[in-house]
Parts: C-alpha cells; sequence; structure tokens
C-alpha cells in the first residue's frame, strides 16, 4: 500500500519519513482502521485519552516552549503572543 | 520582550485549544434514542466529559481547575530566570446549547537578563509581570459548533490581543470531525529601552484539522495551520538584531492517542513539522503514557524531543579571547545571535501524577526537567558556542467539576 503523508517538496523529505513512520507505528500495532459504533466510544471518551484533556497544563507547556524555541503552533490558532519571544 | 523576559514557566500565550473533536460523542438526544442507555451512563460518569473546545455537543458539566507553577532555568554559573505563575480556568455550559470557556494567568518574572547569546558578564537584574486571559463562546448545533474566541495578555513592555472564529463540523455517525479556524492577533511593543517606539505586529492565522476516532481504541488528528504576519520582530534588548518584518509559518501536526486495553494505560504519541520564513525547520516528537495504578491514581511519565536548524539569519558570534563576549558579526541585511533562532535539539523528560479524590475533585502534581543543547540538534550540526540551557518546572493544581 503505498501512503502518502505530505508532499515532499513542500514539508521536506525528513518529516514525510517520520510521518510514515507515525503511521506504519499504527498499523504494525494492529490499528487498522475500523471506527467504532457509539456504544464502543467508552474507552476512547476517558480523560486519559483526550487530546489536551488538561487545558491550564497544555497551554503553560506550549508557552513555556514558545518561549524557548523558534518553532510554535500546532495545536490552535488565536491564542495570542506575549513578549517572551 | 524575547531577552528581556528570555523565560517560560506560565500560562496562555498562542494556546487556543485543539480544534477537532477527538471523541465526541453523538449529542445526548441522539445517543439515547440510537444506543440506550449504556452509553450516556458511560458519558455521564464523572471526568469522561469531552474538554471544551473539543467537541462539537455542548458541554454537560462544568469544569474549574487552577494551577500554580514555578519555573527556573539556568546555564552553568548562573540562574537565569525564575518564573512563578498562578493561574485558573473554568468551562461551562451557560444554556442548553452554548458552553463559555476562560481563563486566566499571572506570571512573575524575576532573575538574570537580557543575554544576548550565552554570555554571562553582561547579565542583570530584571523583575516582570504578564497578566494574560483568555475567553471562547461556543453555540452547538446538531453537527455543528461555532465558536468566538478572545485573548488579551499584558506585560510592562508588550500588549497582545487576539480574536478567532472558529467551525467544527461532526460526520454522520460522529466518528469524524473537521474544523476550520480563522485568528487575527494585534501586538503591540514598547521596549523599556525605547529602542522602538509605536512598533506594532499584526498576524493572521489559519487552521484545519481532522480527528477521527481510528477503532475503539485509537483516535487521531491531523492538524494543518498557516500563520502570516507583519511587523516588528527584532529584538530591542540585544545589541545587533535586525529581523525582517514578515514572517509566515506553517505547521503539520499529527496526533495518535492509542488505549491499552488490556491495563487501561493510555500512550498519547504527536509529531509536529514546523517550517517557517526565517528559514527555519523544526521536528517535534510528543510521548506520554499514563499509567492507571488503580482507580484514583494515574501516573504519566513524559518524554519529549524537538530539534530546530537556524534562521537564515542567525550568526554564530564570536568570543574574544580577551574581552570575552560574544563580537557581533554582521554578514548580511538582516542578523540575530538569539539563541532561539539557532540550531539545537532539546529534550524534556517529566511525570504527572493525578489523585481523583473523589467523583468532583482531582488533584495533580508534575515535574519536568527540560534541557536544551546544541549537540543535540538531529543530525548533528548544531550552532557552536551555546552554552547547554536547563529548566526545572514544578506544578500543583486542582480540578473540579460541577
Amino acid at each position: 500500500m503505498k501512503l502518502v503523508f505530505f508532499g515532499a517538496s513542500f514539508f521536506g523529505r525528513r518529516s514525510v519519513l517520520l510521518g510514515q513512520a507515525l503511521f506504519f507505528v499504527a498499523l504494525s500495532s494492529g490499528c487498522a482502521y475500523n471506527p467504532p459504533a457509539a456504544w464502543e466510544r467508552g474507552d476512547l471518551a476517558k480523560v486519559k485519552m483526550k487530546f489536551d484533556a488538561d487545558r491550564l497544563d497544555a497551554m503553560a507547556a506550549q508557552h513555556t516552549y514558545f518561549s524557548k524555541e523558534a518553532a510554535s503552533g500546532g495545536t490552535g490558532v488565536g491564542g495570542g503572543g506575549c513578549g517572551c519571544n | 520582550m524575547s531577552s528581556k523576559i528570555d523565560f517560560a514557566g506560565s500560562a496562555l500565550a498562542r494556546c487556543a485549544p485543539s480544534d477537532a473533536t477527538a471523541v465526541a460523542g453523538p449529542t445526548p438526544s441522539q445517543t439515547s434514542a440510537r444506543f440506550g442507555s449504556i452509553t450516556l451512563a458511560a458519558l455521564a460518569l464523572p471526568g469522561l466529559v469531552a474538554p471544551i473546545g473539543a467537541q462539537v455537543a455542548p458541554l454537560e458539566e462544568g469544569v474549574i481547575a487552577a494551577k500554580f507553577g514555578v519555573y527556573e532555568d539556568r546555564q552553568p554559573g548562573l540562574t537565569r530566570v525564575r518564573a512563578i505563575s498562578p493561574s485558573l480556568y473554568i468551562a461551562s455550559p451557560i444554556a442548553s446549547s452554548w458552553s463559555f470557556e476562560g481563563s486566566l494567568t499571572h506570571d512573575n518574572v524575576s532573575g538574570a537578563s537580557p543575554r544576548w547569546h550565552s554570555s554571562i558578564s553582561s547579565a542583570s537584574r530584571m523583575a516582570d509581570h504578564r497578566t494574560a486571559a483568555t475567553a471562547k463562546l461556543t453555540k452547538s448545533f446538531e453537527r455543528v459548533a461555532v465558536a468566538l474566541g478572545g485573548a488579551y495578555s499584558d506585560e510592562q513592555d508588550y500588549r497582545s490581543r487576539a480574536g478567532s472564529l472558529e467551525l467544527r463540523i461532526a460526520s454522520a455517525d460522529n466518528n469524524r470531525t473537521w474544523s476550520i479556524a480563522f485568528a487575527h492577533t494585534d501586538d503591540n511593543i514598547f521596549p523599556t529601552n525605547r529602542a522602538a517606539r509605536g512598533a506594532t505586529r499584526r498576524t493572521n492565522e489559519l487552521g484545519l484539522s481532522v480527528t477521527q476516532n481510528w477503532t475503539k481504541h485509537d483516535v487521531v488528528q491531523l492538524a494543518i495551520s498557516r500563520a502570516e504576519g507583519r511587523g516588528y520582530y527584532n529584538d530591542p534588548y540585544k545589541i545587533v538584531d535586525i529581523r525582517p518584518r514578515e514572517r509566515d509559518q506553517t505547521t503539520a501536526t499529527l496526533r495518535w492517542n492509542h488505549f491499552i486495553a488490556s491495563s487501561g494505560d493510555a500512550l498519547r504519541t504527536s509529531y509536529r513539522f514546523y517550517s517557517d520564513s526565517f528559514g527555519i525547520r523544526a521536528h517535534t516528537l510528543d510521548a506520554a503514557y499514563a499509567k492507571a495504578l488503580n482507580d484514583r491514581w494515574i501516573v504519566t511519565p513524559t518524554l519529549r524531543y524537538h530539534t530546530q536548524s537556524a534562521a537564515n539569519f542567525y550568526y554564530d558570534p564570536v568570543y574574544d579571547p580577551v574581552v570575552g563576549e560574544p563580537f557581533p558579526v554582521v554578514l548580511g541585511r538582516f542578523a540575530s545571535p538569539d539563541h532561539r533562532l539557532s540550531a539545537f535539539g532539546a529534550v524534556t523528560v517529566g511525570v504527572r501524577a493525578d489523585w481523583k479524590l473523589d467523583s468532583r475533585w482531582t488533584l495533580d502534581a508534575k515535574l519536568e526537567r527540560y534541557e536544551q543543547r546544541s549537540s543535540w540538534r538531529l543530525g548533528g550540526g548544531g550552532s557552536p558556542g551555546l552554552a547547554p540551557l536547563t529548566a526545572l518546572i514544578a506544578q500543583i493544581g486542582f480540578t473540579r467539576t460541577f
């Protein structure tokens, strides 16, 4: 199966490889695409399975890295800026 | 500004919520009608409500949380900056189809600054305060949610105001959510040394994401965002720092959460690619393993790796053997010795503990150590002459549902 992640010309070859590696890890661990029925979503609904379940913690971490590194973003838009970078 | 408060450890800033549904289930009425009481019971359990900003259906209960964070970073021979940051968060349904989310943070920052490279002899004492707030109002329809958000941050020499509009659309089976969001940010910069008067920066951002329940134990999210900023990007506290007046940033983030049914644990992973018009390319990998010790305790070790290339105009300062200070060598139209624009790698190792006191209250604590070294850049070739930077981050907090 040919797995297309992103265009290599735009994101670079290294990121293509890393992205595809993540997908392959997922697939090789038995994660074939099989969306759950509503009554099967109990585990997905657990707090530990949420993206950024702890909003304050996520915001603090993003702010920390924003002030120490050049890269930022990736989890949302419109949070505003600050003078730390 | 960047070198005046070259720190971290507080909340807010560039912190809009993740934009798509992770595990948003059907609305209560749909669920009730189609799937009976089992799912309803599961969704009604405390702590199982999807976080606000990541669902289409309206909130079913409110959440209030508070944190107290301490951050301290250092380089060899110098404790640089300490930040103490209390913060507050609330999310609540305010009507049958409306939800509100807001946060408030105050940073107390003190320490040695500025240091325009790794030299420590020019360090001086500084202190600053920052107050930041966010608010978001969400209206939910049957499979659609519209959110209007705002953010405000104010400190001695920097003010930022942002507004955002987000549209989330869930698929008919509620296993997939598309999101599109637009944001505009107005920043005003007024350095205390008067190096720039009336400086401004305007940024427009567009974010697209799709979140998919891949299996009953896996959820994945792909988010792509583009930000275009115009205005003042220099660091007025550095001796030689001249940057382009435009910066375009692109990110692509892939997140994957996997539930391990045999143990009840969860593995959360993410990869982010970043590229900007300064010439910086970065890769960031994150992993967290949420280990359930029993019904009340969850311990989560975390690991993060970040690597980035240098900006096109970053220059490696020369340390004079007599003077000792990094000697500014300006080679082009733009130039900056800001170490955050250099090539380096960084590793964060941490652990978090969550203690569920009862059906409403949860306490949490986190300890992390961050280290940044030029030699840790992926593939080598980090910028020379930079002292390693380490930081300790400690945080305690509570969450209560209502």
